[in-house]
């Protein structure tokens, strides 16, 4: 892989050994206060979603209304993020709780857990902002980068990721399904029928669950209870975009070609991982309503590691990329989001792709 | 509670499974917990409502388990779990104590150095809840109850006896049963005022002692002219495992394995590194010799093996398997796992024969 020509070989091997280090001592510390976070957290979601529903369900005013909304989008958002996400990455494996297992635990989204874990898990985490493996999301339906060839379809982008954000589950979900391989011809219609069984059937739960069972258990307030429902989940949608997209699209954040990946070390992929994502700034509940997302850099470099320990840990790589004169890439939410914008702007028009491998280090960021 | 063996119906099983497709299940069960930790859907969970000392190193400890235990027979195990320090263990015991009322006992000898029995004897407290597994094993009286049962036993192996005898107690059918037992010393005897109690009523009791003159632990000869029809008995056997094998030699000289019960449970092997191990993989029913070197995942490959497999650095978790006994190392970490848990193929390797669910 292209690395930066300041490091030699046995720095950068010296670089990923340290990172070893940083991750072996928090998986030996592992316990008690690990246990006690998730199931606060869980606690948090649990309550706000009881008294969103129980608000939309017995309220009549607008006041009411707002609250509960709010309190369901909550609970979305932690159950996603800092539940959902965190879990499915078997960070809390360890404890042998059947309801923390990454293998069943099935999030409230209407993507199967099982196809998720594999395109995120697995394609994504380990091929981190490579063109053409990396099946992140931004990837196939948004061009992010200059190495994407362009073709007109790209003009009409700003208003694709609007929508996308709006409808951001059924985004993730759909892209699991790798519908363009029917017009590559890779699948054919009946294997992507039966690809898509999984999401279909919970899919019709998960739509069952908020827009028919809740409704219909409200009785005259049905109406109200569907509307609630529907903007928690669009409210859950745009804050998951926005999360996302800010960990590997803000400017500065690099990609990567496959010819890169020949014969990658285990160090040199901690380096693709910090060089491919970019942290968000902010306090304790910025980071958990993120699910600690907002430190994407630590999450690449060690994604089985209880993620509330994230930013603990970002001391410590923060230090270390100082010392080996490293990029690392963070700012405000409001700075990394107008430079994911400003990308999908940009990217729209064409835009002249680099020339890879032969491209000179990047500048280090971090002083 | 329900009759052990029942069934939840086909209705009762397709609602629990809509409510877990809608999610209600998981508020359920955190809202019932939050009441009452007792409170579960189908987890079998037991509050503990008296801790008695037995010996200076074994406690009995009486549980009262939820609405969701089935019940057990005399002689079979339970998996106790407990949580500590954040990471939930599971260890089987003996249930010492017969179907009988809304309690059961497990006595529980402390292990050096053991993670779960130290817990249960220095932090468990009266009020505590928890975990257990449904009663399992066959080392039990038949329902034809023998006419002349024998027990033999050693050290803590004497629980699954005390439940069968305690079983024949309460049906007054003592009369006729015996029991040889093996200790340490006088005081390392389990439950020895109830042992003299059930003499009194009809019990042939032999009780052997390291302490005393004579040789120690089982003595085949001794055993002989003790009880002189033993290979006419039914038998049930229980102790360590020197105990187990001179006993079964005995057996096997006299022609009288198809009389003779026996239980025990095998601790950990000891780990090892490097050498050449047995896997049995479950669902295909193979077993392979796999050559130490590399990543399970690797060994399995180079057997011919083709599990499932994603980035091969223990990030996606594509290759977990359930290890279901054995002895594996976590080469990211050095953690030694000793306990039925998934593990990750591709950063694991064996330290003992295992067994995967592959």
């Amino acid at each position: 892989m292209t690395t930066p020509t300041h490091l030699s070989p046995s720095e950068i091997e010296a670089f990923g050994r340290e990172l070893d280090a940083i991750r072996d001592r928090h998986l030996a510390d592992l316990g008690e206060r690990d246990r006690e976070h998730i199931d606060r957290i869980i606690s948090l979601a649990m309550t706000s979603e009881a008294a969103g529903r129980l608000l939309l369900h017995f309220g009549i005013d607008p006041i009411s209304f707002v609250l509960g909304t709010g309190a369901l989008t909550l609970s979305k958002i932690l159950e996603n993020m800092e539940i959902g996400h965190n879990v499915m990455h078997g960070q809390y494996d360890w404890t042998r709780d059947p309801k923390l297992d990454s293998h069943s635990y099935e999030w409230d989204a209407v993507s199967p857990s099982a196809g998720w874990r594999h395109s995120h898990n697995f394609e994504h985490h380990t091929f981190t902002n490579v063109l053409g493996k990396d099946r992140d999301i931004g990837y196939e339906l948004l061009r992010v980068s200059a190495d994407q060839p362009w073709n007109p379809g790209y003009l009409a982008q700003p208003l694709r990721a609007l929508w996308l954000a709006l409808a951001f589950q059924w985004g993730v979900a759909l892209h699991d399904l790798k519908l363009e391989e029917l017009r590559t011809g890779e699948s054919t219609r009946e294997e992507v029928l039966e690809r898509a069984k999984p999401f279909l059937c919970k899919a019709a739960w998960q739509v069952a669950k908020d827009y028919a069972l809740y409704p219909a258990l409200s009785g005259l307030n049905a109406p109200r209870v569907l509307l609630g429902n529907l903007l928690a989940n669009i409210g859950r949608n745009v804050w998951a975009f926005a999360v996302i997209f800010c960990g590997h699209f803000p400017e500065g954040a690099e990609i990567f070609h496959e010819a890169e990946l020949e014969g990658e070390r285990r160090a040199e992929w901690y380096l693709r991982q910090l060089l491919g994502s970019a942290n968000i700034e902010g306090g304790h509940w910025l980071h958990v309503l993120t699910g600690h997302l907002s430190h994407q850099i630590e999450h690449h470099l060690f994604p089985a590691v209880p993620a509330w320990r994230y930013p603990e840990m970002a001391r410590e790589v923060r230090a270390l990329c100082e010392r080996y004169d490293l990029p690392y890439n963070t700012g405000s939410l409001g700075t990394q989001l107008k430079s994911v914008a400003g990308k999908i702007f940009r990217h729209a028009l064409p835009t002249k792709p680099r020339a890879a491998l032969t491209r000179q280090a990047p500048p280090a960021l971090a002083a | 509670m329900r009759v052990p063996g029942e069934n939840p119906s086909p209705t009762h099983t397709s609602l629990r499974s809509a409510a877990h497709r809608l999610r209600l299940d998981r508020q359920a069960s955190h809202w019932l917990q939050k009441i009452d930790p007792l409170l579960t859907l189908g987890e079998v969970r037991a509050r503990v409502v008296g801790i008695l000392p037995e010996t200076s190193e074994v406690t009995s400890f009486v549980l009262r388990p939820n609405g969701h235990w089935r019940g057990h027979r005399a002689g079979q195990h339970t998996l106790l779990e407990v949580e500590i320090d954040g990471v939930r263990h599971q260890r089987p015991f003996t249930i010492a104590s017969p179907p009988h009322g809304d309690t059961l006992v497990l006595t529980v000898k402390r292990i050096d150095g053991g993670k779960v029995t130290n817990h249960l004897h220095d932090g468990l407290r009266v009020g505590d809840v928890v975990g257990l597994s449904e009663a399992r094993g066959d080392f039990v009286l038949p329902d034809q109850r023998p006419e002349r049962p024998l027990f033999v036993t050693a050290g803590s192996g004497i629980t699954p006896a005390l439940a069968m005898l305690g079983e024949l107690a309460n049906a007054g059918e003592l009369k006729g049963a015996t029991l040889v037992h093996h200790a340490r010393s006088r005081t390392d005897i389990i439950a020895r005022d109830r042992l003299v109690r059930w003499a009194d009523a009809g019990l042939e009791l032999h009780l052997f002692t390291d302490d005393q003159p004579g040789p120690r632990g089982f003595d085949a000869d001794r055993f002989a002219a003790t009880v002189p029809d033993f290979d006419q008995r039914e038998t049930w056997l229980c102790g360590p495992p020197p105990v187990m094998q001179s006993a079964r030699a005995l057996w096997a000289l006299r022609d009288a394995l198809p009389r003779l019960h026996t239980e025990r449970f095998v601790a950990a092997p000891a780990p090892s590194a490097g050498r050449s191990v047995q896997v049995t993989l479950r669902r295909s029913g193979r077993t392979l010799t796999l050559d130490g070197r590399g990543s399970l995942l690797e060994q399995l490959e180079r057997a011919g093996e083709r599990p499932a497999y994603g980035c091969r650095m223990g990030i996606c978790h594509t290759c977990r398997c359930p290890k279901v006994a054995g002895t594996t190392r976590d080469r990211e970490t050095g953690a030694i796992s000793t306990e039925p848990r998934p593990i990750r193929l591709c950063v694991s390797d064996a330290r003992s024969d295992i067994e995967l669910d592959l």
